[in-house]
């Protein structure tokens, strides 16, 4: 927070104690996760999330008609399907926002454009964005909604149910061996998950070790070479298909016998939606994940 | 040898040639005459078979042209044309072998003979010395003689010139003509010689052509054709005709108004 | 003396072939995982003579799986595009031409994408073959317009080939702006022309029509070097000016469509390596087809080898080595044009 913004919320905050005996105040003042301050509404009525993850975050909360506008790929829980569109992470539909009279719109920052955000402040809407960038970073966000949202007890079940999840985790791996892992995100060019990725993260929660945790590209780009050289013991493929891919992708797999992985048959289709989206959800990953990497601790 | 039957010809609308006929004699000289849209260039390009006229036949030695392959008639008719745009810069050599083309057919590579062949070509047109060097570093009146080397590889019966005098010296006009006619007297080789100059064709051919309009106003020996009647009716403007004091040809010249 | 001849050509093929094999042995033991020299080397020869190959499994999976079917694809696809770029500049005398203008590589990115969009992976041989599709239906498209009177001509065939290449680009961003994220990753580094994603098992099917396209373009090289000075003066010369455009248009498409299906638009090889090979071995096509194949699949094994180990692990789209080595290079062939012409 820059000195800036910390004088901005000193100055407020004595005027909310001044008002809080008198009456309850009609807006918050919020700092969001990327730093903008943002005035809510104490109980707002009407939002609008531009990303799959806020709105499992908003469902999981325990909102449901508050939640008048969703991204386009927006598609759990099966609520979400049957909400307004107002456009995708590359375009938003200005018009559809503003015919919908949100007194809210949450975003994240690893999607929504400042592009985007600047204009929907130019037209008035209050608009908080969350940005988190692992597994406790989830939790925080969460956390955060809660408050913005008004329902703190919501976000502390969540986040109480997603910790007690991940400490069985961490107990039933603590003493095992980690087996490498290599996570494969696009099929064609090789992609893989590096410092600072969400599956990175999920990996060495589980139990595993990631082939390309040193590398400081988020999504580095990798010849097949680099993949024979690391030797995986399980190779994780993030799909979006994953029931569907299994056979073609086992079958472009095959050639590499050498791979330990390929020999023991240890190549594994995952949900990208469990991986990949900062949600609730992410534990569902995490979990399934461990069961991959340590079966025998999962019987 | 070539015997041009009522031809006729037209690009889109509008006839360019009607209704042409003339016999060329083997070993004559032919002067082709006549205003710019006369139809001159596309006569030549008619004679070698570029274009096929709508209407009419030309026989090479009894047989239509349009019943001959490429190559067959390509061994018998050469042309030098007015310009030729160098892309790439081929030597001297290589642009006169091109002449051997006709005979080599699907072979990729030119044989000794080919070779000896073009090395005569170019003494008898001086430019054996610039074998070796790019085209595109020759001078035109090199550059001109350098084609007819080429066509003269093709070992020809008839040789078609298309205003060859044009951009030339006074100096390279006069050894130019004086190759051709040697060509024309010595070797028997046939030649159309199309001209915008008037007195270059009646000093050197045996017969003209007075083209106009696309169709043939005078045919004949140069003092038929260049008269002070036919210019005035071809082109439309007044003329001296009178005597090439040497030769005895018929010169034009032109009268200011 | 200039003039070229059968020794002359065999003469210049034989020192190409030695450089090729040069670069070939350069790909084979380079690469983003150290392999030893001389166990690379020991590797690939063992494998060919047959017998016992040294090495572990995955040493040997490297060396015989990745590296050398990947030099030998991007070779064949390096003469394929070489050879296309120079009968497409002698076809419509415009040595600005390269394999792309016609639009045959706009046919091919339409079917890879549809390929794509359908569900088939890259490492398919159905892909390559729908793209091959694709550049088929295109070049039969380009033909039927491109001609005028029943006969083709440059410019026309240049205009159809421009105007359906333009229309099947606007096909492409059409096509990657309804993309989901995972398929437009692929469909982008398509489109940027890459190896890596090339199915060895498609030499097999690049090398009958490169060959094949190669041995007939090559049998016209004498009529292609009269063509250059116009068609006038190419039916002067007696030669069938319809027959050899036919030719060479269909041919060189093939192999262009073949080489684009299997790893997408690789830019700059078809437009600099006759170039080059005519500043350096002269305009003749009798020894400019041989020698910009053989330059042009050295070019693009070491370009694609650089791409390989030059920011390792990580992997550079090749067609970004082709023109950032490539243009300088030119470049310095062009200045020190007047002292070239070897031999």
């Amino acid at each position: 927070m820059t000195p800036s913004r910390i004088k901005i919320l000193l100055t407020f905050l004595p005027l909310l104690l001044v008002w809080l005996p008198v009456a309850a105040p009609a807006t918050h003042q919020f700092v969001d996760e990327v730093g903008r301050p943002v005035t809510v509404p104490s109980v707002p009525k009407r939002v609008i999330s531009l990303a799959p993850n806020v709105t499992e975050i908003l469902f999981g909360l325990g909102l449901d008609q508050e939640i008048v506008g969703v991204s386009t790929h927006c598609n759990f829980p099966e609520k979400a399907k049957t909400r307004t569109r107002v456009g995708s992470y590359i375009s938003l539909d200005f018009e559809k926002i503003v015919s919908l009279k949100p007194d809210l719109i949450i975003g994240t920052g690893a999607g929504n454009t400042k592009d985007m955000v600047d204009r929907l402040e130019k037209l008035g809407f209050s608009t908080y964005i969350i940005f988190p960038k692992n597994f406790d970073g989830i939790l925080t966000s969460v956390r955060h909604l809660g408050q913005v949202m008004a329902k703190e007890k919501g976000a502390l079940a969540i986040v109480r149910n997603m910790e007690s999840r991940r400490q069985k985790i961490i107990a039933l791996t603590r003493d095992v061996p980690r087996p490498r892992v290599f996570m494969q995100i696009g099929e064609a060019p090789i992609v893989t998950v590096g410092r600072g990725s969400f599956a990175d993260d999920l990996i060495s929660l589980a139990g595993g070790e990631n082939v390309a945790a040193k590398e400081d590209k988020t999504y580095p780009r990798w010849g097949m070479e680099e993949v024979l050289k690391r030797s995986p013991e399980v190779i994780l493929i993030s799909s979006m298909n994953p029931k569907g891919n299994y056979e073609k992708v086992v079958q472009a797999w095959s050639r590499w016998k050498m791979i330990p992985a390929v020999q023991n048959g240890r190549i594994h289709l995952i949900d990208s939606d469990l991986i990949d989206r900062p949600s609730p959800r992410i534990i569902e990953g995490l979990e399934e994940m461990a069961r991959l990497f340590h079966p025998e601790r999962f019987k | 040898m070539i015997d041009v039957r009522s031809i006729s010809f037209r690009y889109h609308q509008g006839w360019v040639l009607q209704d042409v006929s003339f016999r060329i004699q083997k070993g004559s000289f032919i002067g082709l005459i006549g205003p710019n849209g006369s139809g001159k260039t596309t006569l030549l390009k008619i004679l070698y078979h570029h274009l096929s006229p709508q209407q009419g036949d030309i026989l090479f030695d009894q047989i239509p042209l349009r019943k001959m392959s490429r190559p067959a008639i390509a061994k018998r008719i050469a042309m030098v044309a007015q310009e030729t745009h160098i892309l790439f810069p081929f030597t001297a050599l290589e642009v006169v072998l091109m002449g051997r083309s006709p005979y080599l057919g699907h072979r990729l590579f030119e044989s000794s003979k080919d070779l000896e062949i073009a090395r005569k070509a170019m003494e008898w047109t001086e430019t054996f010395s610039l074998s070796e060097r790019a085209m595109d570093e020759v001078s035109g009146g090199e550059r001109k003689r350098i084609f007819i080397a080429r066509a003269l590889a093709q070992e020809p019966e008839l040789i078609l010139l298309d205003e060859p005098t044009t951009n030339l010296d006074i100096h390279h006009q006069r050894d130019f003509l004086d190759l051709i006619l040697t060509l024309n007297k010595e070797r028997g080789l046939t030649t159309v010689m199309a001209s915008h100059d008037m007195n270059i064709a009646s000093e050197f051919c045996d017969q003209l052509i007075l083209l106009c309009d696309g169709k043939i106003d005078r045919m004949g020996h140069p003092e038929e054709v260049i008269t002070r009647e036919n210019i005035e009716r071809v082109y439309g403007c007044d003329v001296w005709v009178d005597r090439h004091p040497v030769s005895g040809a018929p010169r034009i010249h032109l009268l200011k108004k | 003396m200039t003039l070229v001849t059968p020794k002359k050509v065999i003469l210049i093929s034989a020192l190409l072939t030695l450089l090729l094999l040069g670069v070939i042995l350069l790909a084979v033991t380079l690469g983003s995982v150290r392999v030893p020299f001389r166990l690379s080397i020991q590797i690939l020869i063992q494998s060919i003579m047959g017998g016992n190959v040294s090495g572990t499994d995955t040493e040997q999976a490297i060396i015989l799986s990745l590296r050398f079917p990947r030099a030998i694809l991007a070779g064949l696809v390096g003469a394929g595009l070489s050879v296309s770029g120079a009968v497409f500049q002698a076809l419509l005398r415009n040595p600005l031409a390269d394999p792309y203008i016609l639009g045959v590589s706009s046919g091919a990115a339409v079917g890879a994408i549809v390929a794509l969009l359908l569900g088939l992976s890259t490492a398919s041989l159905g892909l390559p073959l729908v793209s091959f599709l694709g550049a088929l239906m295109t070049v039969l498209l380009v033909l039927y317009f491109g001609r005028q009177d029943g006969k083709i001509h440059p410019n026309t065939l240049l205009l159809a080939g421009v105007i359906i290449g333009s229309f099947l680009s606007a096909v492409i961003m059409f096509f990657i702006s309804i993309s989901q994220r995972e398929e437009l990753r692929t469909i982008i580094f398509w489109l940027m022309g890459d190896f890596s994603l090339a199915n060895p098992q498609t030499l097999f099917t690049v090398f009958p029509y490169v060959l094949g396209g190669f041995v007939v373009v090559y049998l016209q090289a004498r009529h292609l070097n009269v063509m250059l000075f116009g068609e006038e003066n190419a039916l002067q010369l007696g030669v069938n000016v319809e027959r050899l455009r036919m030719i060479c248009y269909l041919f060189a498409s093939l192999i262009t469509a073949a080489s684009v299906s299997v790893c997408g638009l690789i830019g700059f090889v078809g437009l600099i390596v006759p170039h080059g090979s005519r500043l350096i071995f002269g305009p003749d096509h009798r020894i400019l087809i041989p020698a910009s194949a053989l330059i042009g699949a050295s070019f693009l094994i070491a370009s694609d080898t650089l791409a390989r180990i030059l920011l390792a692990p990580v992997e550079l789209p090749v067609g970004v080595i082709t023109a950032v080595f490539g243009g300088p290079f030119f470049i310095y062939l062009l200045k020190t044009r007047k002292t070239m012409k070897v031999l």
